[in-house]
């Protein structure tokens, strides 16, 4: 019998505002308040809102025999709290039904694991405390920023008591073998990985509205009857939320293919599964990823974020401003350095698809990746600029451990 | 014989401007790049240019087929008339003219309008003993050579369009040559613009129906661009420790309301604020020079900003090469070769994001010409971020090495363009 295993992202950066030269010294706000409060309120009409009571409805309906796991990342529950308090109580509702399960990431969605072992895990701790005291619930399933893993980063992971990583079913890693099983961490076995179908996901994720697609139009039959077909323990599928009503828009009919999915999969045997409950199966073998991999376009690697000069010049500064910001004590400054390590921002920065004018793949908020280098650029001199002016709390001779507390500390009272 | 393209048994009776030697014009460039580029896509060119009886004209047109089978031959008709020729430069050149008295028995227009009626009154002439298929002009000023031509031969007329009144004086648009541009565009068979925002003003401000312009967005090869430039003392680092060369931020064209000069040095004094050691360069003539020339002393950076005055061949390299940023911030850019240049030479560039070459070129900054602060944050941030730099670099010069923007393409969409005109009557043939 195959077991099926949903998982989908919930992600929102806090955005720039057009951070100019002129700003550096004066301007205290980076983010643009006004437009992150309005793309929030869109996607959450749009997608969060009604995929949420769509969920609450099937696993109710279902008696909890559908069951899927989220990611929300801390900046999403961060805007969610100061602006969309309606839509967290949704999301809490959602959770309260019983059938789904929360899983851990770094609290500002970041790439801190390619950057700072120490800042990872601090992220990673926040995030816990912030799904804790929203959802009430202690996650032991872990899917890093973009699915970025790699065999290195298995026993960090592991030593934060996570038992199972969501990874991609990359070609390169996979070879020929499927998918559609449990396997372990090379180096960690303890850990387990649970790799992504890519076809199967994106199936749904991208190509479900695509016309030219042989697959389209792609009805919850269809593809109750590929699930059935693709064989193997358990059939992974991550996609993001936005799917739902923002990726591809309710007149797609993305939402009655959803509402008709369980009902078609129950006919043909197959189950629902959480995460949690596939890391206590053993693993059919190890699976290793020698290289940072992760789940975007085709070359499955990190170079959407760390593929250009500008993109490795913006992660430089950004992490050589840290110790000097956790040494002023500041939790406000803290918080927006935190805010800045989201990968979204180095992600504006890509110029791999942008000679194609093949903007439409990703949404930003700039005119080219070089406005978004700027501005990012900008705001870390002014950042930089204000922990000089910081009188530090302790002497920056302190040790690296009372550092990581002070930033632990700090963190609660920025919440 | 190497790859020889087919002979498409085209020739071409064009009436283009000849690249003036002292002046970096766009207008020259892109015809002169036009006739290469049909020369490599073997259609043949019979090129008439006016030259200034004042100056010797060019020993010769470089331009030589490297295929072989395409020809060109060039006359030369003496005319003090220039591409960006309004009223008032002709009574200047005019002036010069007697000055000089060196009038070589050419006989001038009194002023501009008649010097257009003698000019295609010896077009007529060319013609009349000159084989050719179809008939291709260059703005206005040609417009009405290519219309005598075509009423001697009955061969079909191309209308290209590289920048109307409306971009070159705005408001100060003299209604004489509206009326002509509009008339000859009207009159021609076909019509090329360089850009979609030219065509739209094409369109909208003169009248002329969408269905008959085409849209060729300009090329740029690499011909004659030095390996490798040495920097002159002037942009040398003195301080120690500094830089082998000073940060340079170029401006290169005409010193015309068109294009901006005056946004330029404003701009100049902002960045002089934040980065001391930067130079800027006004490359190019014309008459708002007198005007910048007095605002950089009274902004204070007269001691940073040099003006070079028109400058020409070689050392319009030199300075594409040895500027860290090239600004363009024109207030009607129809298309804006400079860009292309500037990018060929892996010099970022700052262009208008109303410019026709903004259509095509994705990887620069694209600014409002006013934006005196977004141009400012944008070279300050290029003239500290040297991964800025390289990555604006290497990115557009890759996408440069398109085939899209190489001489063949526009050349080959315009020869569609001659073909698209109406078929020549039958006493043509």
């Amino acid at each position: 019998m195959t077991d099926i295993c949903i998982y989908a992202q919930v992600h929102q950066p806090f955005r720039l505002r057009e951070y100019r030269l002129f700003d550096i010294g004066t301007e205290a706000a980076y983010f643009d308040d006004e437009a992150n409060r309005r793309l929030l309120r869109r996607v959450a009409d749009k997608c969060y809102l009604p995929a949420n009571r769509l969920l609450t409805q099937l696993i109710r309906s279902s008696g909890r025999r559908f069951k899927v796991a989220l990611s929300l990342s801390g900046t999403l529950m961060d805007q969610l709290a100061e602006w969309a308090p309606d839509v967290l109580v949704s999301f809490q509702e959602l959770v309260a039904t019983g059938g789904v399960e929360l899983l851990g990431e770094t609290h500002g969605h970041s790439l801190a694991a390619l950057a700072s072992a120490e800042e990872f895990r601090a992220q990673v701790a926040e995030h816990r405390r912030a799904i804790q005291r929203w959802f009430g619930q202690r996650p032991t399933v872990f899917r890093n920023t973009e699915l970025i893993y790699w065999d290195g980063l298995a026993p960090e992971i592991a030593a934060l008591g996570y038992q199972a990583v969501m990874v991609e079913g990359a070609d390169h890693v996979m070879g020929w073998r499927s998918s559609n099983h449990v396997y372990a961490a090379s180096g960690t076995p303890g850990l387990r990985l649970l790799p992504r179908n890519y076809r199967l996901s994106d199936d749904v994720g991208f190509r479900f509205s695509n016309r030219d697609w042989d697959g389209w139009p792609l009805t919850a039959e269809k593809y109750a009857d590929w699930l059935q077909a693709a064989g193997g323990d358990s059939i992974h599928l991550y996609v993001d939320y936005e799917t739902f009503g923002e990726h591809q828009w309710a007149d797609t009919g993305i939402f009655a293919f959803l509402a008709q999915l369980p009902e078609e999969c129950f006919r043909r045997g197959l189950r629902f599964v959480h995460p949690s409950s596939l890391a206590a199966r053993p693993p059919v073998a190890e699976l290793s990823f020698p290289r940072p991999t992760s789940w975007a376009d085709m070359e499955r690697d990190t170079t959407a974020w760390l593929g250009n000069q500008m993109q490795d010049s913006a992660q430089a500064r950004l992490y050589g401003l840290r110790a000097a910001v956790l040494a002023t004590g500041d939790p406000a400054l803290l918080a927006r350095w935190k805010r800045l390590t989201t990968s979204d921002h180095l992600y504006y920065m890509c110029t791999k698809w942008f000679a194609d004018g093949d903007v439409h793949k990703y949404f930003s908020p700039y005119a080219s990746p070089y406005d978004a280098f700027v501005a990012f650029m900008n705001v870390a001199q002014d950042l930089e600029q204000a922990t000089l002016a910081a009188a530090p709390v302790r002497p920056a001779a302190a040790g690296q451990e009372g550092e990581v507390e002070a930033y632990l500390g700090g963190m609660a009272c920025v919440a | 014989m190497s790859s020889t393209a087919p002979r498409s048994g085209m020739r071409v009776l064009m009436f283009g401007w000849e690249f003036p030697p002292f002046q970096a014009g766009g207008l020259a460039t892109a015809t002169v790049g036009l006739v290469k580029g049909l020369l490599r896509t073997a259609v043949d060119v019979t090129l008439v240019v006016p030259f200034h009886a004042e100056q010797s004209p060019l020993p010769a047109l470089r331009l030589v087929s490297a295929d072989g089978p395409a020809d060109l031959v060039v006359h030369r008709v003496a005319s003090p008339m220039t591409p960006y020729g309004g009223v008032a430069a002709y009574a200047e050149a005019q002036a010069a003219l007697a000055r000089g008295e060196r009038r070589r028995g050419a006989v001038y227009g009194a002023d501009l309008f008649a010097e257009v009626e003698r000019y295609a009154g010896l077009a007529g002439a060319i013609a009349a003993r000159e084989p050719h298929d179809v008939i291709d002009t260059h703005d206005w000023i040609t417009f009405a050579a290519g219309l005598a031509a075509r009423r001697v031969s009955g061969k079909p007329l191309v209308a290209h369009i590289h920048a109307t009144e409306y971009d070159r004086a705005g408001a100060g648009a003299n209604p004489e040559i509206l009326r002509r541009e509009r008339e000859g565009m009207l009159a021609a068979d076909r019509v090329v613009a360089n850009s979609h925002a030219l065509k739209r003003t094409c369109v909208e401000r003169l009248g002329i129906p969408a269905a008959k312009i085409d849209v060729v967005h300009w090329g740029i090869d690499g011909d004659g661009f030095p390996a490798r430039v040495t920097v002159p003392p002037v942009f040398r680092g003195h301080a120690p420790g500094a830089r082998a060369k000073v940060p340079v931020v170029l401006f290169l064209g005409r010193v015309t309301w068109q294009k901006g000069p005056d946004y330029f040095i404003e701009m100049a004094a902002q960045v002089a604020r934040f980065e001391p050691a930067a130079r800027f360069v006004v490359a190019g003539q014309g008459d708002m020079l007198p005007w910048v020339i007095r605002r950089a002393a009274e902004l204070g950076i007269a001691d940073r900003v040099h003006f070079t005055g028109g400058v020409g061949g070689e050392d319009v390299h030199r300075l594409y090469r040895l500027a860290d940023v090239c600004v363009m911030p024109s207030v009607s850019e129809p298309f804006g070769l400079v860009a292309l240049e500037s990018l060929r030479h892996g010099t970022p560039c700052i262009m208008p994001r109303t410019a026709g070459v903004a259509e095509v070129v994705r990887h620069a900054f694209k600014v409002d010409f006013w934006d005196i602060q977004a141009m400012t944050n944008q070279i300050v941030a290029l003239l500290r971020h040297r991964a800025l730099r390289e990555e604006l670099a290497l990115n557009a010069r890759r996408e440069l090495a398109s085939p899209r923007f190489s001489l063949e393409e526009p050349a080959r969409l315009t020869a569609q363009s001659y073909r698209r005109t109406r078929p020549p009557t039958a006493s043509a043939r």
